[in-house]
């Protein structure tokens, strides 16, 4: 990245290969929407190029990257206030399908599918660090940094995401 | 360790948050402990199942669109020089500054311009010198001009126009030589009484001059109006003038002065030897002195 920031804006596309898809999963998990969060990917490597230099080289590239990522969806979510902010729950389980869930049994899928749903209804404070610890596999003190608070602040949120999670997914079930 | 110390830690243990001494301390506690076992299996399912979760693949047009939109962003750079006025602009308006700040400064701005405006507004009518330069040109001018009026009014035959000349410098905050003379003259010689005693009250507060007041003393024997004799006799008093004495001694030797006015110089000579301001009892204002004076006001009037 401190090669694009230098001028070398080629190098944007090594980049766009290499997070291009963790980013998109983390939007997808966020908005529930696999077209909105394609554009909204764009919108935040278009934001990359443009905001080069604001990037310091001090910290890593994926913290910034999911900063910018979380301004555009915020921004996006004011933009689209009365829309619904998230798909049908029915709309997420129809994307499922494919990938580990089909390998593994019928039982298993469905306790996926159903975690699925529990994810959905998480709220996005919640479903935002799960996302980022479990999906993107950043330390906590990485995630404090895009979200700009304190590591035991992130903890202590992700505590009580899986906390919810866990009720949220009984509840489901039964 | 307890158990819901160890409980608390699972999330943090599957996601590989720990460190390795609090794993080491965990996985103890584990061993030994069968229901933070089950609740380790409960929760790695959970988190298990949760990796599983996988959102789909995004669609192939977004990577073509991405590539798209580096190559018209790289044109978008060529057509900006780094360093132009518009990238400047661009950067003013990326920038971004929380709007209360943006508020604050753009108020601050106003009642900057208003004070400016108000102070730059105040001073202006102070400012030009050349008005004042003209103006003080122009009084001097005035002044000149009256001086030659006053000149050329003095020797005017009309006495009431030599009054008049004479009034004009009692106006003039400092008369030049020329005009001094001129009344000193006018006191000696002017045939008229009332132009030689306006004359002399015009004289007397300018009598702190050293000419004036010598002008003063040598025009005593000169007089032979009593009116004017007695008022002058009074400046003398009033100035406390030792050379006058010489002069009035020889007024007191006339053979035809006045009886009053005769008493009245006798009490101005003693009054300026003795150095005492003049007695309640001693002459009343020369204006006023017209006791004896009937031949001359009718002479006065006559004119």
């Amino acid at each position: 990245m401190l090669r694009v920031k230098a001028g070398d804006v080629d190098r944007m596309g090594l980049l766009f290969e290499r997070y291009h898809r963790p980013l998109f999963g983390f939007l997808y998990h966020m908005l529930g929407r696999s077209d909105t969060s394609e554009d909204l990917v764009q919108n935040v490597f278009y934001r990359m190029l443009k905001y080069r230099h604001t990037f310091t080289g001090e910290g890593e590239f994926r913290t910034w990257m999911y900063h910018l990522a979380r301004n555009v969806l915020a921004d996006h979510v004011k933009k689209n206030r009365h829309a619904k902010h998230h798909a049908d729950v029915a709309d997420v389980a129809e994307h499922l399908g494919g990938g580990a869930a089909a390998d593994a049994g019928l039982e298993r899928a469905q306790e996926v599918a159903t975690l699925h749903q529990a994810l959905a209804r998480l709220s996005p404070e919640h479903r935002e660090v799960l996302v980022l610890s479990r999906f993107q596999e950043m330390k906590y003190g990485e995630i404090a940094q895009v979200l700009g608070t304190t590591e035991g602040a992130v903890k202590v949120r992700v505590h009580r995401a899986m906390h919810e999670l866990k009720s949220t997914y009984h509840r489901i079930e039964n | 360790m307890n158990c819901e110390h160890a409980k608390d830690q699972l999330v943090d243990y599957l996601s590989r948050q720990l460190s390795d001494a609090e794993q080491a301390a965990l996985t103890a506690h584990l061993a030994e402990c069968a229901d933070c076992r089950a609740e380790l299996q409960a929760t790695q399912r959970l988190w298990q199942n949760l990796g599983a979760v996988r959102p789909p693949e995004p669609s192939e047009h977004l990577r073509p669109e991405f590539y798209a939109m580096l190559a018209s962003f790289k044109e978008e750079v060529k057509a900006t020089p780094d360093y132009s006025l518009k990238g400047l602009w661009q950067w003013w308006l990326n920038l971004e500054i929380p709007r209360p700040i943006l508020r604050a400064v753009y108020s601050l701005c106003l009642v900057a311009v208003g004070l400016i405006g108000g102070y730059w507004l105040n001073n202006k009518p102070a400012a030009p010198a050349g008005e004042q330069e003209q103006l003080a040109t122009l009084s001097a001018q005035v002044k000149q001009m009256r001086q030659v009026m006053v000149l050329s009014l003095i020797d005017n035959p009309s006495a009431t126009e030599r009054l008049r000349a004479v009034s004009y410098t009692k106006d003039m905050s400092a008369p030049n030589g020329k005009v001094v003379s001129a009344l000193l003259s006018t006191l000696d010689n002017d045939p008229n009484v009332n132009v030689r005693l306006a004359t002399l009250e015009a004289l007397a507060p300018l009598a702190a001059d050293p000419t004036v007041r010598l002008g003063l003393v040598h025009s005593l024997p000169k007089q032979d109006s009593p009116l004017v004799q007695a008022a002058l006799a009074d400046v003398m008093v009033q100035l406390q003038e030792r050379r006058s004495v010489q002069p009035l001694r020889q007024l007191l030797e006339q053979p035809n002065l006045d009886e009053t006015v005769k008493d009245k110089i006798e009490q101005s000579i003693q009054t300026i030897q003795t150095g005492r301001p003049a007695a309640p009892q001693s002459s009343p204002r020369h204006d006023q002195t017209r006791t004896s004076a009937q031949p001359e006001l009718a002479a006065t009037l006559a004119v």
